[in-house]
C-alpha cells in the first residue's frame, strides 16, 4: 500500500513536471494562437482584430501570470477550454481517447492471438521451419514502418481492389458492422510492430521456460505435450509477456499517431496534431497530460499485475 | 504499370471469391443525404471571423449575406432583394427580401443588419472586415427593410464586402457569438469536433424549393489521398480540394464528375525592409528567374496554369495579354538585373515556405532551383502553419512562398495581396515599399466609370510589375469532384472559387 | 557460431553505410538537381530507379537518404550513448543528487510520448537534421541512463571494484577503467538498438514533414511525396520503402546477434548446452529373476556446434524391484544424463545412440512416446536435484501432485486434490491441507523435495529414479529425505535409482554400487564389497573423500576432464596418483570376481 501511495505521488510529481515543460515550451515557440486562428485558409489577419483576441483570450499578460492561472486550474483538475472554439478540453478527451484505446486495444488483440499462439508453436518446435518462417516474419514487420504498411494497406486494399474502406471512422452505436470494418485496417496497422515485439518476446520466453526444471518434472509426471506446453510452459512464460506487452500499451497511447493519420481514425492524435499546428495550449496540455498520466498508470498496474501473476513477488 | 498490378490483384480477389467483400466496404448513398469529404476542420463558427474556407463554407449555409455570386461571378441579392448606389448623395442602398427569417423565426430587418455592421465594426471587434466597416460612416434605416450606409470615402467596391462570407447578418439578439443565429438555408445540428458536422434543411427556409438536400454531413478527411480514396471507394459523395495529382482519375472515372477552375494563386513574398529585397531591381530579377511551368508540373501535377504577371484572370476587362507576361521566365534578364542592383556575383538568402502545404512546400522547391540557377542561392525554411504566419508578420525572412486567393474577382480584391501599405500580414510582402501600386488601388477602388477603372487597374498592373510587391508564380486549379447522382452544384469562377461551398443548397443526390 | 551471426547483418549494414559515405564520390546524379520534363519517370537511361516528382533521380535519391538518416541516427545514438552513459555512471556511483537528478530526468522523458516529443522540440526549434538529432538524442537518453545505471550499481558491489576502491584509486579512474569495460557490453548493444530505432523515427518524422528539410533526400521524405503519385507510380513509393525497411531488418537482425554475444560473454545467462553431464555405470544382471530396469551398452551423444561429445557411453546395470541401486560420481561424470535418457526426458540436442533399457521387459528406447509418457510419472517415476527450480513457481504444490494423478487416472479434479492432500501427509508433511495450497516458494527445502517425491509416489511406480535428491538440501534435512526414500521402497516394493555423489549415502541406503567416471562405468558391485575393498583408483578417491570423523576430506586433486576432450587412454589417468605408461591404452571393463572394474592394473594394487 505505501509503495502503491509512494508510486503515485511520485506520478503525480512527474506529470507536474511534464505539465510545466510543455506550457512554458509552447509558449517559447513561435507562433500565436489568435493570429494562426485569423490567418487560416491564408487570408492576412487584421493586426487590430489579433490583438483583440488575444486580449480576449488571456495571452496578453506575463507568462508567469498565465502559468499560475493554468496550474491553479490544473490543480482543481480543470484542464481549461480550447482557445479556438471554447470547447472544453477535458470533453475533447473524453471523446477520443476512448477510440484511441479502442485502436490500441483491437491492434493488442490481434497482435496476441497470432504471435502468442505462433511465438509458442515456434519456441516448442525451435530451429523448425515454421521457428524460421515466422521469425522472419517477425523481423520484416518489425522492421516495415507502420506508415509504410499503412500507406501500402490503404493502395493495395483501398483504391486497387476496394475490398476496405480506405479510413475513418463511425460510431459504433450507429453502425456495428461499418465501426468493425473501418477499425480492421488501423488495428493491423497498430497490431503490426505490437504482433513483431510480443513474438520475439514471447518466443524467448517460451524457449527459457522449456529449458527450466520444471518443465522437465512436468514431463516426468507423464504429462501429455499439449498440456506440459500449456500449463508448465505458456502459463509461466506469459507472466514477462503480460507486463512487458502491458507497457507497449503504454507506449502505444502517444504511439498511434502516424496510423491515425495515415487512416483518419479520429483518435486522441488528430486533435493533439491539430492543437499543436494552432497553438491551443489548453488542448495541448491536456491531451499530453491525460497520455503521460495514463502511460504512468499503466506503468503502475503493470507492476502491480506482475505481482499478482507472479505469487514469487511477495505482495506488501 | 498500376492499372495492371491492380487488374491483376482484382482477378485474384474474384479467383478467391472474395468480392462480395468489397460490398460490404461501401456504404450507400442515400438521396436525402449528400455526404461530404471536408478538406479541414472550420476551427470556429464565429460569424465574422476569418478562420478559413470551411467555415466560411458553413457560414454561407447557415448564415445570408447581403449580396451573394451567381454562377458567373457577377453580383445578386441574397438576402437584399436589390442594391446600388444612391446618386443622389452617394449612399449604398440595400433592401431587403421582406420574406426572410431567422432560424428562430424573427423578421430580418435592417436593424439585424445595421446592428451587424455595428459589431464588426466596433472597437473590440475581431471581425476580418473590422477595417471596411470602419469606413461606413453613417447607417441609416429608414423603414424595417431598408439599409443606407455613407461612406467616409467613395468607395466602389462596397457590395463586395458583403459578398464575402466573413460577412453574414446575425440577428441581433445573439449573445454568444459560437451560436450565432442566421438565415441560412441550413443550420448546425450536429457536430463532434474535429470530425464532422451535420447541417440541416431548415423548415421556414424563407426561399422556397430550397435548399435542395435534407441532410449535408460533412466529415473531415484531411489528408488529400485519403479524400479522394474516400470518393473513390463510395464513402462520400462529394469531396473539396481534390488533389491535382487524382484531378485527372477523376475526369476519366465515368463514376465521378469533376468541377474546376483556376482560382488561387502561389506568389513569393519579400521582406522589403532590408538587403537584399528592399531592391525593386533584384525583386524582378527573382520575377524573371523561375520557370514557371515546372511548378505547374511538380505542384499542380499539371493542373495549373503559369502566371507570370500580376494575379488578373485571364478574359477579365482589365487582363493585358502583354502585361501578363511581364514578368517571364529570363534567367538572362535576371542576371542582368542582379548584375544591375551590384549582385554580380550572386546572393545568399533563405525562403519560408511551410510544410503544412505540400503545394507551398514544392512550389518552393521548385523556385529554389531556379533562383540558384542565376545566382540567388536560397536556403529553405520549412515551418509549421503557425510558425509560418508568425514570421511572416514579424518580417523574419528574406523571400517567402505563399499560397492565396484574391477576396473577389474585381481586381480590388487583390489589395490585400498587393498593398503593402496595409498592416504586416503573413499574405503580403513585409514592409516593402510599392507607392505607386497602392495609389492607384486606392484610386480605383474610388472610380465608378468602369472604362476609366479598367485604365487604372492597367496602370496598377504596370506598376507593380516595376515595384514587384509580390511575384506571381502560378495559378492553381480548384476542384470539387462528386458522384455523378449528384447534380446542381457549380463552382464559382476565379478568386471565388473557394466561396463555392455555398453552392451546396443548390445541390441535390439522385 | 555467435560470430556466424554477426556476419550477414553486420555485412549488410556496412555495406549501406559504406554506400552512404560514398555517396560524394559514386557516380550518382546531383540528387537534388530537378528535371521536371521527366517526372515520375519509370525508367531512364542513367536512372535505373526512375525519377520523382521532381524529375530528380530516385536511386541517387536513395543512396544519398541513405547518408541523411544514417548521419542523424549514429549523431543521435552517439550524443544519447554519451550524455546518458556519463549520467548513468554518475547517478550510480555517486548515488544521492546525481541519482536523483539522471534517474527522474530519464522519467519525464520516458512519459512523454516519443511523438509528441519530436513534434514539441520540432515546432519550437523548426525542423532540421539539427533538430532531429536534438530530438533523438533527448528520446533514447534515457535507455542509456538506465542501462549504465543499472550495471554501475551491479558493478560497485562486485569484489575487484571493492578492491580497486580499497586500494584508493581515485573515482574518475575507477569509473573509466573497471566500471567502463564492464558495462561497455550492454551499452553497446543500446547503442545498436538506439541506432535502428532512430532510424525508424527519422523517416516517421520526416514522413509527417516535421524532419529532414527538402530538398534534402530522406527517405522519410521520398515516402511522403511518393505517397501522393501513388496511382501513378507505385514503384516510386516501393524503392523508398524498400530501401527503409531493409536497413531497419539489418540493423535489428545486427542488434539481436550483438545482444546474444554480449549475454553470452557476460555471462548473465547459464549457458544452455549443458555438455557435460554425469554417468552411471550399471551393474550387469547377473542373478536370477528377471531385473526391474536392465541398461546396457548405453550410449548417448550430444551435437555441438563443434561436433558430436559423448557424455554417456557403453553404461549397463540394472535394478532388481526392491533394491537400490546407487551411481556415483562428480559432476560430469554423465550420471543424470543417463538417468534422463531412461526416462526419455533428454533435450532435444542429445541423442541415445546405441544400448537398450529393458523396463519390465520391454526396450523403452524403443518405445513410442506416447507409451512412454504413459510410463513416466506412472510405473517410472524421477525425482530431481533441486525442488525449487523442479517445482513450477505459479502453480500451488497441491496442484502439481494432483496433475500427477490425473495424467494417469481418470479421476475428478475434487478427488485428485483430495488424493494429494493424502500424499502431501504420506511423504511427511505437517498440516497437509494447508500446504497444499502453498506455492513453492512458501516451502522450506526439505518441504519441497517432499512435495516432489509426493508428486512421485503417486501412482504408485514400480521404479522411482531419484537424481541427486538431497544434493540442494540442508544437512539436516538430507537424512529425513533418505528415510523417507527407505521407507516408501520397503513398503511398495519398489526398484530405486539412486543417482548421488555422495559416497555417505550410498552407504547408507543402497544395495549395489555403480561408479561413473568420465562417461564411463569404471566400477560396479554390491555396496558391501565396494566399501571393503575399492578396486579402481577412482574409487578409492572418492572413498578417501569422503569425511570420517574430525579428519578433513581429502579432495581428488584435478577436474573431470571435458567431454570433447577425453584422455586417449584410461581416462582418470591424468589424475590417477598411479597412473603408468600403460594406462595410455584404452581400458576395458574387466571382470573381478563379482565385480566389474576398468582399471589395467586392478590386480597391482589390490
Amino acid at each position: 500500500m505505501l509503495y502503491v501511495a509512494k508510486r503515485i505521488a511520485i506520478s503525480l510529481v512527474l506529470v507536474w513536471v511534464v505539465a510545466t515543460v510543455v506550457f512554458l515550451a509552447l509558449h517559447m515557440v513561435p507562433g500565436d494562437p489568435a493570429e494562426v486562428l485569423l490567418s487560416t485558409g491564408g487570408t492576412s489577419p487584421d493586426p487590430y482584430a489579433v490583438a483583440e483576441l488575444r486580449e480576449r483570450l488571456g495571452l496578453d499578460r506575463p507568462i508567469m501570470v498565465q502559468y499560475g492561472e493554468f496550474i491553479a486550474r490544473l490543480a482543481r483538475g480543470d484542464l481549461g477550454t480550447s482557445l479556438v472554439d471554447d470547447y472544453p478540453v477535458a470533453e475533447e478527451i473524453l471523446l477520443r481517447l476512448p477510440r484511441t484505446l479502442e485502436l490500441i486495444l483491437a491492434g493488442t488483440l490481434i497482435a496476441v492471438s497470432i504471435a502468442l499462439p505462433a511465438a509458442t508453436y515456434a519456441a516448442v518446435h525451435a530451429g523448425g521451419a515454421f521457428d524460421r518462417a515466422a521469425s522472419a516474419v517477425a523481423a520484416i514487420l518489425q522492421a516495415l514502418p507502420v506508415f509504410v504498411l499503412g500507406t501500402l494497406l490503404i493502395l493495395v486494399l483501398a483504391q486497387w481492389l476496394r475490398w476496405m474502406p480506405a479510413g475513418g471512422y463511425v460510431p459504433f452505436a450507429q453502425d456495428p458492422g461499418r465501426h468493425l470494418l473501418l477499425l480492421l485496417l488501423p488495428a493491423v496497422a497498430v497490431a503490426k510492430g505490437l504482433a513483431a515485439t510480443v513474438f520475439r518476446m514471447a518466443r524467448a520466453a517460451v524457449l527459457e521456460q522449456l529449458s527450466r526444471d520444471h518443465v522437465r518434472t512436468a514431463r516426468a509426471k507423464g504429462l501429455t505435450p499439449r498440456r506440459v506446453v500449456r500449463r508448465h510452459v505458456v502459463r509461466n512464460a506469459m507472466i514477462p509477456v503480460t507486463t512487458v506487452l502491458g507497457l507497449q500499451m503504454g507506449t502505444l497511447l502517444g504511439g498511434t499517431v502516424l496510423v491515425e493519420f495515415v487512416f483518419n481514425w479520429p483518435g486522441l492524435s488528430t486533435p493533439l496534431l491539430r492543437a499543436v499546428e494552432t497553438r491551443d495550449y489548453p488542448m495541448v496540455v491536456g491531451i499530453v497530460l491525460t497520455v503521460s498520466g495514463l502511460f504512468l498508470l499503466i506503468n503502475l498496474a503493470m507492476d502491480l499485475l506482475y505481482a499478482v501473476l507472479d505469487p514469487r513477488i511477495a505482495r506488501s | 504499370m498500376s492499372m495492371l498490378t491492380r487488374r491483376a490483384a482484382m482477378i485474384g480477389a474474384t479467383a478467391f471469391g472474395v468480392l462480395p467483400v468489397a460490398r460490404l466496404a461501401q456504404a450507400q448513398p442515400r438521396p436525402d443525404l449528400l455526404r461530404f469529404g471536408l478538406s479541414v476542420w472550420p476551427p470556429n463558427l464565429q460569424p465574422w471571423q476569418s478562420v478559413g474556407q470551411a467555415a466560411g463554407m458553413i457560414k454561407m449555409l447557415i448564415g445570408r449575406r447581403l449580396v451573394g455570386f451567381d454562377e458567373k461571378g457577377e453580383l445578386r441579392g441574397e438576402l437584399a432583394r436589390d442594391f446600388g448606389r444612391d446618386a443622389s448623395d452617394g449612399a449604398w442602398v440595400f433592401r431587403l427580401d421582406p420574406r426572410a427569417v431567422f432560424h428562430n423565426g424573427e423578421k430580418v430587418t435592417s436593424e439585424d443588419v445595421k446592428w451587424t455592421i455595428e459589431q464588426v465594426a466596433g472597437e473590440r471587434s475581431t471581425a476580418y472586415y473590422r477595417a471596411q466597416m470602419q469606413r461606413i460612416d453613417r447607417i441609416e434605416t429608414p423603414d424595417a427593410h431598408t439599409v443606407r450606409l455613407h461612406m467616409k470615402e467613395p468607395t466602389a467596391t462596397v457590395p463586395l464586402w458583403f459578398a464575402n462570407y466573413n460577412m453574414p447578418i446575425v440577428w441581433r439578439g445573439t449573445r454568444n457569438m459560437n451560436e450565432a443565429m442566421g438565415c441560412g438555408p441550413y443550420r448546425l445540428a450536429a457536430q463532434e469536433r474535429g470530425s464532422w458536422i451535420e447541417l440541416q434543411a431548415v423548415p421556414n427556409y424563407w426561399v422556397p424549393g430550397q435548399p435542395r438536400t435534407k441532410t449535408i454531413r460533412m466529415t473531415l478527411v484531411a489528408d488529400e489521398s485519403l479524400r479522394l480514396a474516400a470518393l473513390q471507394s463510395g464513402d462520400v459523395d462529394f469531396i473539396e480540394f481534390v488533389p491535382w495529382t487524382g484531378m485527372a482519375a477523376v475526369e476519366a472515372d465515368p463514376r465521378f464528375k469533376l468541377e474546376s477552375t483556376m482560382g488561387p494563386f502561389m506568389d513569393i513574398l519579400f521582406n522589403g525592409t532590408r538587403p537584399p529585397f528592399d531592391n525593386p531591381l533584384v525583386r524582378r530579377a527573382v520575377a524573371h528567374a523561375v520557370k514557371r511551368e515546372d511548378i505547374v508540373r511538380v505542384a499542380f501535377s499539371g493542373r495549373g496554369k503559369v502566371l507570370e504577371g500580376m494575379p488578373i484572370v485571364e478574359g477579365t476587362p482589365w487582363w493585358d495579354a502583354e502585361l501578363s507576361r511581364g514578368h517571364n521566365y529570363d534567367p538572362e534578364r535576371s542576371k542582368a538585373l542582379l548584375a544591375q542592383a551590384g549582385h554580380a556575383n550572386g546572393i545568399n538568402t533563405t525562403l519560408l515556405t511551410t510544410g503544412a502545404f505540400a503545394m507551398h512546400k514544392d512550389s518552393a522547391e521548385v523556385a529554389q532551383q531556379y533562383l540558384a540557377a542565376v545566382g540567388i542561392r536560397a536556403e529553405l525554411r520549412v515551418v509549421d502553419w503557425s510558425t509560418r504566419v508568425s514570421q511572416g508578420i514579424r518580417g523574419q525572412y528574406d523571400l517567402a512562398v505563399h499560397g492565396v486567393s484574391a477576396d473577389f474577382n474585381d481586381p480590388d480584391g487583390l489589395t490585400v495581396v498587393l498593398d503593402t501599405s496595409l498592416s504586416a500580414a503573413h499574405g503580403r510582402s513585409f514592409g516593402l515599399s510599392a507607392p505607386r501600386t497602392t495609389e492607384l488601388l486606392n484610386k480605383g477602388r474610388q472610380e465608378f466609370d468602369h472604362a476609366r477603372r479598367v485604365e487604372i487597374y492597367k496602370d496598377m498592373q504596370r506598376a507593380a510589375l516595376e515595384e514587384v510587391p509580390v511575384v506571381g508564380l502560378a495559378w492553381r486549379e480548384q476542384g470539387y469532384a462528386f458522384d455523378r447522382r449528384v447534380s446542381g452544384f457549380r463552382i464559382l469562377p476565379g478568386a471565388l472559387s473557394l466561396s463555392s461551398g455555398v453552392n451546396l443548397e443548390f445541390t441535390s443526390v439522385g | 557460431m555467435q560470430v556466424k551471426r554477426l556476419i550477414l547483418p553486420g555485412a549488410m549494414v556496412a555495406f549501406i553505410v559504406l554506400l552512404a559515405l560514398l555517396a560524394p564520390v559514386l557516380p550518382l546524379p546531383d540528387p537534388v538537381r530537378q528535371d521536371v520534363a521527366n517526372r515520375l519517370a519509370a525508367w531512364l537511361p542513367g536512372s535505373p530507379l526512375g525519377r520523382d516528382e521532381f524529375g530528380r533521380d530516385i536511386l541517387s535519391r536513395i543512396i544519398w537518404g541513405a547518408r541523411a538518416s544514417l548521419a542523424v541516427a549514429f549523431a543521435s545514438a552517439a550524443i544519447a550513448c554519451l550524455v546518458g552513459t556519463t549520467l548513468g555512471l554518475l547517478a550510480g556511483w555517486f548515488r544521492g543528487l546525481a541519482e536523483f537528478f539522471a534517474v527522474r530526468t530519464a522519467d519525464v522523458v520516458l512519459c512523454f510520448p516519443p511523438i509528441l516529443l519530436a513534434l514539441l522540440v520540432v515546432t519550437l526549434l523548426g525542423p532540421g537534421t539539427a533538430t532531429l538529432i536534438l530530438v533523438l538524442s533527448i528520446l533514447y537518453l534515457p535507455g542509456f541512463v538506465r542501462v549504465t545505471y543499472a550495471e554501475v550499481l551491479s558493478a560497485r558491489g562486485q569484489d575487484y571494484v571493492e578492491a580497486v576502491r580499497a586500494l584508493g584509486a581515485p573515482t574518475p579512474r575507477i569509473l573509466s577503467r573497471t566500471v567502463l569495460p564492464n558495462i561497455a557490453g550492454p551499452v553497446l548493444v543500446q547503442f545498436s538498438l538506439a541506432v535502428a530505432a532512430a532510424v525508424v523515427v527519422e523517416s516517421g518524422l520526416s514522413f509527417l514533414g516535421l524532419g529532414v528539410v527538402p530538398p534534402t533526400p530522406s527517405w522519410g521524405l521520398m515516402i511522403r511525396g511518393a505517397r501522393a503519385t501513388m496511382e501513378q507510380a507505385p514503384t516510386y513509393l516501393l524503392y523508398p520503402c524498400l530501401a527503409l525497411t531493409v536497413t531497419i531488418l539489418a540493423m535489428n537482425m545486427l542488434c539481436d546477434a550483438l545482444r546474444d554475444a554480449v549475454d553470452r560473454k557476460g555471462g548473465t545467462r547459464a549457458p544452455k548446452l549443458r555438455a557435460v553431464d554425469r554417468i552411471l555405470p550399471g551393474l550387469f544382471p547377473t542373478r536370477e529373476p528377471a531385473p526391474l530396469l536392465e541398461v546396457q551398452g548405453l550410449t548417448v551423444d550430444i551435437a555441438t556446434p563443434g561436433g558430436a561429445i559423448r557424455p554417456v557411453e557403453d553404461v549397463s546395470f540394472a535394478v532388481r524391484a526392491g533394491e537400490t541401486l546407487a551411481i556415483v560420481g562428480e559432476s560430469g561424470s554423465g550420471k543424470s544424463i543417463t538417468a534422463t535418457a531412461v526416462m526419455g526426458l533428454l533435450p532435444p540436442v542429445a541423442q541415445v545412440t546405441a544400448g537398450v533399457a529393458r523396463f519390465e521387459g520391454r526396450d523403452l528406447l524403443d518405445l513410442p512416446e506416447e507409451e512412454r509418457r504413459r510410463l513416466r510419472g506412472g510405473a517410472i517415476a524421477m525425482v530431481f536435484q533441486d525442488p525449487m527450480s523442479s517445482l513450477n513457481p505459479v502453480h500451488r504444490v497441491g496442484d502439481q501432485v494432483a496433475e500427477a494423478i490425473r495424467a494417469h487416472r481418470d479421476v475428478s479434479a475434487a478427488a485428485a486434490s483430495q488424493e494429494a492432500v493424502e500424499l502431501l501427509k504420506r511423504v511427511g508433511i505437517a498440516d497437509p491441507e494447508r500446504r497444499a495450497r502453498a506455492y513453492p516458494h512458501e516451502l522450506s527445502g526439505g518441504m519441497r523435495q517432499r512435495v516432489m517425491i509426493a508428486m512421485a509416489i503417486a501412482n504408485r511406480p514400480r521404479l522411482l529414479i531419484a537424481d541427486e535428491p538431497t544434493t540442494a538440501l540442508d544437512v539436516t534435512v538430507q537424512a529425513g529425505i533418505l528415510d523417507l526414500l527407505a521407507q516408501l521402497r520397503r513398503e511398495t516394493g519398489m526398484g530405486v535409482v539412486l543417482i548421488t555423489h555422495s559416497l555417505g549415502v550410498v552407504a547408507e541406503t543402497a544395495d549395489e554400487v555403480v561408479v561413473m567416471y568420465a562417461a564411463q562405468v569404471v566400477e560396479r558391485g554390491t555396496v558391501a564389497e565396494v566399501f571393503a575393498r575399492p578396486l579402481h583408483p577412482y574409487t578409492r578417491a572418492l572413498l578417501a573423500a569422503v569425511p570420517e570423523g574430525d579428519a578433513e576430506p581429502e579432495g581428488i586433486p584435478g577436474v573431470v576432464p571435458r567431454p570433447d576432450a577425453w584422455p586417449p587412454g584410461c581416462r582418470f589417468a591424468p589424475r590417477c596418483s598411479f597412473a603408468t605408461p600403460i594406462c595410455e591404452r584404452p581400458q576395458v571393463l574387466e571382470q573381478a570376481g563379482e565385480r566389474l572394474v576398468r582399471c589395467i592394473r586392478w590386480k597391482d594394487l589390490a
